[in-house]
């Protein structure tokens, strides 16, 4: 089952981990929004495209902006999404 | 190029103690303790004489920068610039430097506010052109608040006409709502334009016990350090945890942000592979020995 780890202050409770389906990144982070529509601003954009300059890791490994639509998410793998500006 | 502080070596410790994320948990704020737990555990740290800008680089001083080098930043090569709208971040083409929040957007009457739309090595490219270069983070910290804690430059009193904060603009905020509705509203009137002040506008009211001016609020600034967790036993948020190794620290909150994001002590981290926006910002250091 592959892990979506978002920021703590994406919901109000606070959650981080959710769950997710495998597949090319670009399709991972669209059938999530589809579960989960509240986070669709700030992953997609208006055209329901993902946000390039938001960074994903999958697993450790952050994944280039040029490189995202070619990127495949296994099936036990940890995708973390990672605003430009962390923290604060 | 830019008025400089001295500031005296010494020892100090960095980072916030577990009074400020006690007096967080009780604020009127929105974020939870965990957010903040990047900024602790304290520990000692010394840092050599040097010196630092008193003021954020301007935008008349990279323009100085740029005609005599032609320089292009980061957002100029690929075209846009990210600027925050009624409807969030957005990637905006024509966005750069000099035209914050689009084209149109620039003109000389900016040139005494500081430079946005720098990412970290537009940052050190022009550091490096005038033979300064970024404060590490304990630099950046100790400039901010001396050896002695403290909760903004000033003191650990909020004063909210010391600093160019939302607040400034928007009067007290205690939810991420209140200011989405404020921000609506400015957008509405202005566009998405940056809500930078001219350097120095608070001084002396909100300078650092060095003189250094606009260390909270005004712009964002990236430092030269890399991330990383003060304490390997530190929990923080998982996300704020795979930036350590991959970001760069950024410091002193901005024009955007609430009184509790622009304390002296506060961290945050950019993606220093290109990435700016219109509220990001820099000031410079040198070595005293120069």
């Amino acid at each position: 089952m592959v892990r979506i780890v978002v920021p703590t202050v994406w919901t109000p409770q606070g959650r981080t981990d959710f769950e997710g389906t495998p597949g090319p990144l670009d399709e991972v982070i669209r059938d999530f929004v589809a579960r989960h529509p509240e986070f669709g601003r700030r992953l997609l954009d208006a055209d329901g495209a993902p946000l390039r300059y938001v960074n994903i890791c999958i697993d450790d490994d952050l994944i280039p902006r040029h490189q995202r639509a070619a990127a495949t998410v296994g099936p036990d793998a940890v995708v973390t999404i990672l605003s430009p500006m962390a923290g604060g | 190029m830019g008025e400089m502080r001295r500031v005296p070596g010494g020892m100090f410790r960095q980072g916030t103690p577990e009074w400020v994320l006690d007096w967080l948990d009780d604020a009127d704020q929105p974020l939870p303790r965990l957010w903040f737990a990047d900024e602790t555990p304290q520990f000692s740290t010394v840092v050599a004489p040097f010196r630092i800008d008193r003021f954020p680089v301007t935008v008349g001083e990279y323009a100085r920068f740029v005609r005599d080098t032609g320089y292009r930043t980061e957002a100029e090569r690929r075209g846009f610039g990210l600027v925050y709208t009624e409807h969030g971040w957005v990637e905006r083409d024509g966005v750069s430097w000099n035209a914050p929040g689009g084209p149109g957007t620039g003109g000389t009457e900016f040139d005494d506010h500081p430079v946005v739309h720098v990412s970290f090595t537009d940052a050190q490219e022009f550091a490096a052109w005038c033979d300064k270069r970024l404060p590490t983070e304990a630099e950046w910290e100790f400039a901010a608040r001396g050896p002695d804690f403290r909760i903004w430059p000033w003191g650990d009193e909020w004063d909210p006409g010391a600093a160019n904060t939302a607040e400034l603009h928007a009067g007290p905020l205690t939810s991420l709502a209140a200011w989405q509705q404020w921000w609506r509203v400015e957008c509405a009137r202005h566009g998405p334009v940056p809500r930078t002040s001219p350097v120095g506008a608070f001084s002396e009211r909100g300078d650092s016990p060095f003189g250094c001016a606009d260390m909270a609020g005004n712009v964002y600034e990236w430092t030269s350090t890399s991330s990383r967790l003060y304490a390997d036993t530190v929990r923080c948020d998982p996300t704020v945890a795979m930036a350590m190794g991959r970001y760069r620290v950024i410091r002193g909150g901005s024009w955007m942000n609430f009184r509790y994001q622009v304390r002296c002590s506060e961290r945050m981290h950019g993606d220093p592979g290109g990435w700016s926006s219109f509220a990001h910002g820099f000031r410079c250091a040198a070595d005293l020995q120069r």
